[in-house]
C-alpha cells in the first residue's frame, strides 16, 4: 500500500518531465556514439531513438498507472513487437527509423552508466571473498551454456538449418 | 550487512516492484538530468570507445578474440569511479547513474522488442527451443556440489538455485526470509555479479562462440539470461561473430530475456528451489565439509 500512495506522485508532472529529459540526454548520447561507430546519419537516428524513448515512456508510465504488478520490461517488450509486426500501419515507418539506430550504440551508452552505478558496490564486493567469487563466475557460465546448449540441442532436433 | 543495496520489499513480495521503487527514488528526487558532469563523461566515455572501436585478437587462423566498445564503457565507468584522482564521479553519480540505468533498460528493451515484432513468425516456428532453453538455466544446480566442498552450508542454496539477479533475489529472501543464510548466499552472487557478471558473461561469450560450435540462434537464446546488462552484454560478441544474422539474433535474444522475465521466475519458484533444496539435502551430509563463515574468514 506504500507503494500506492509513493505511485500517485510518480506520474506527476514532475516525474515525466525527469524520465523525458533523461531519455533526451541518453539519446543524444547513443546518436553521437552511433554515428562515430556505424556513420548512421544523425537526423534519422534521433527520430529513431525518439521512437524508442516514446515506447519507454508509455511503458515505464504503465507500470506505474494501471493497476497491475507487472514490470515496465514486459510493457515495453508488448508495445514494441505488436508496433513492429509486419501487418502493422506503423511497422515500415518505425522500422526504417529503429534500424537506423544500431543495438549496439545503446548497449555501449548504457553500459557506461552500468559501469559507474556498479563502483558503488566495489566495497561490498571485495568483502565476499574468493570462494563466493568463484561460485558466482561458475554460476553465470552454467546459466548461460545450459540454456545455450538446451536450445541447441532443439534446435538440431526440429532440423533448423544453421 | 551494510544497507546501501537492500531495497527489497520484502513484506509481500512483489518482485518487479524492485525496479520501480528504485528507479522513482533516484528520478524523482535528485533531477538526474542536471547532473551534467554524470553524462558528460558518459559522453565522454562513449567517444573514446567507438573511436578505438572493435578490436580482434587473431589466436589461431579462425579463431579471434573480439573485444568491443561496450567493454571499454564498463571497463572505463568503473575505474572512473574508483580512481582517486578523478573528482566528479562520487557515489552520488553512481547512484543517480544507477537509477537512470534502470529506465534506459527500456529503451534497450523496445530496441530488441521491434526486432522481435519484426521477426514474429520466426520466432513462432521456433517457439519450443525458445521455451525449452529456459529450463537450461538449471544448469546452475550442478555449481551446488562445488559450493559445498568449497565450505559453504545453506547459503549454497541461495547461490546455486538461480543467475541471483533482482527478481531471484527478491524470491528467495521472500521464502527463507531476509536474515537468513539462503538469503546471504544469493546476496552474495547478487553483489558479485553486479561487479564482474557483465564484464565476465560477455568474455565468457566471446570464448564460447570461438570454441564451442553452436546453432547461433541457440547463442542468442542463451543470452537473455534474466539480467538487462549481462544480455546486454552478451548479445554484442553474437552479434559479431554472425553478420548478416542482426535482425534474427536480435530478436531472439529480445524474446527470450522477455521469457526469463515472465516464464524464468517461476522456474525457480516451482523448479529450482525445490530441487536445490532436494539435492542439498542429499548432498550435503556426504561432501560437506567443516562450516565456515565465508564472508569473513578469507582475508
Amino acid at each position: 500500500m506504500v507503494d500506492f500512495i509513493d505511485g500517485a506522485e510518480n506520474v506527476s508532472v514532475h516525474g515525466i518531465f525527469n524520465w523525458i529529459l533523461l531519455l533526451a540526454i541518453f539519446s543524444i548520447i547513443t546518436v553521437v556514439g552511433n554515428y562515430i561507430g556505424y556513420k548512421h546519419p544523425i537526423a534519422d537516428s534521433l527520430v529513431g531513438m525518439a521512437m524508442l524513448s516514446l515506447i519507454t515512456l508509455c511503458g515505464v508510465w504503465m507500470e506505474r498507472e494501471l493497476p497491475f504488478n507487472i514490470s515496465s520490461i514486459i510493457y515495453i517488450s508488448v508495445i514494441g513487437i505488436v508496433l513492429a509486426f509486419p501487418s502493422m500501419p506503423t511497422s515500415g515507418v518505425l522500422l526504417h527509423y529503429v534500424s537506423q539506430v544500431e543495438l549496439l550504440s545503446i548497449v555501449t551508452v548504457f553500459l557506461a552508466y552500468v559501469g559507474i552505478g556498479m563502483g558503488k558496490s566495489w566495497n561490498e564486493f571485495k568483502s565476499l571473498g574468493w570462494r563466493a567469487i568463484i561460485v558466482t563466475v561458475l554460476v553465470i557460465a552454467s546459466t548461460y551454456l545450459g540454456s545455450a546448449v538446451v536450445a541447441h540441442i532443439i534446435l538440431v532436433m526440429t532440423g533448423v538449418p544453421v | 550487512m551494510p544497507g546501501e543495496w537492500i531495497f527489497i520489499p520484502d513484506k509481500d513480495g512483489q518482485i518487479e516492484h524492485i525496479y520501480r521503487e528504485k528507479t522513482d527514488k533516484r528520478i524523482l528526487k535528485k533531477n538526474p538530468w542536471r547532473d551534467l558532469r554524470l553524462h558528460g563523461t558518459v559522453l565522454v566515455l562513449v567517444v573514446i570507445a567507438e573511436l578505438i572501436g572493435t578490436i580482434r585478437i587473431p589466436i589461431t587462423k579462425d579463431v579471434a578474440i573480439t573485444i568491443m566498445p561496450l567493454i571499454y564503457t564498463i571497463i572505463l565507468g568503473l575505474a572512473f569511479y574508483l580512481v582517486k584522482p578523478i573528482k566528479w564521479i562520487h557515489r552520488k553519480q553512481a547512484r543517480i547513474a544507477e537509477g537512470a540505468m534502470m529506465l534506459f533498460i527500456g529503451v534497450l528493451i523496445a530496441k530488441l522488442a521491434v526486432s522481435s515484432g519484426q521477426s514474429i513468425s520466426l520466432i513462432f516456428e521456433m517457439g519450443p527451443a525458445l521455451i525449452l532453453q529456459e529450463l537450461g538455466h538449471l544448469a546452475t544446480i550442478l555449481v551446488l556440489p562445488i559450493a559445498l566442498l568449497l565450505g559453504f552450508k545453506k547459503e549454497a542454496i541461495g547461490m546455486t538455485n538461480s543467475i541471483g539477479r533482482e527478481p531471484n533475489v527478491a524470491v528467495v529472501v521472500d521464502k527463507y526470509g531476509f536474515n537468513s543464510p539462503e538469503s546471504r548466499g544469493v546476496f552474495a552472487i547478487f553483489i558479485i555479479g553486479t561487479v564482474i557478471g557483465t564484464i565476465f558473461i560477455s568474455f565468457l561469450v566471446t570464448f564460447s562462440l570461438s570454441f564451442i560450435p553452436l546453432h547461433p540462434y541457440a547463442y542468442a537464446m542463451a543470452s537473455g539470461v534474466g539480467s538487462a546488462s549481462m544480455n546486454a552484454a552478451a548479445i554484442g560478441p553474437t552479434l559479431a561473430a554472425f553478420p548478416g544474422l542482426e535482425t534474427q539474433i536480435e530478436a531472439f535474444a529480445g524474446f527470450s530475456n522477455l521469457l526469463s522475465f515472465c516464464v524464468g521466475i517461476y522456474i525457480v519458484i516451482f523448479i529450482a528451489l525445490p530441487l536445490t533444496e532436494k539435492i542439498y539435502n542429499w548432498l550435503e551430509p556426504k561432501i560437506g565439509r567443516e562450516a565456515l563463515v565465508p564472508e569473513k574468514e578469507d582475508e
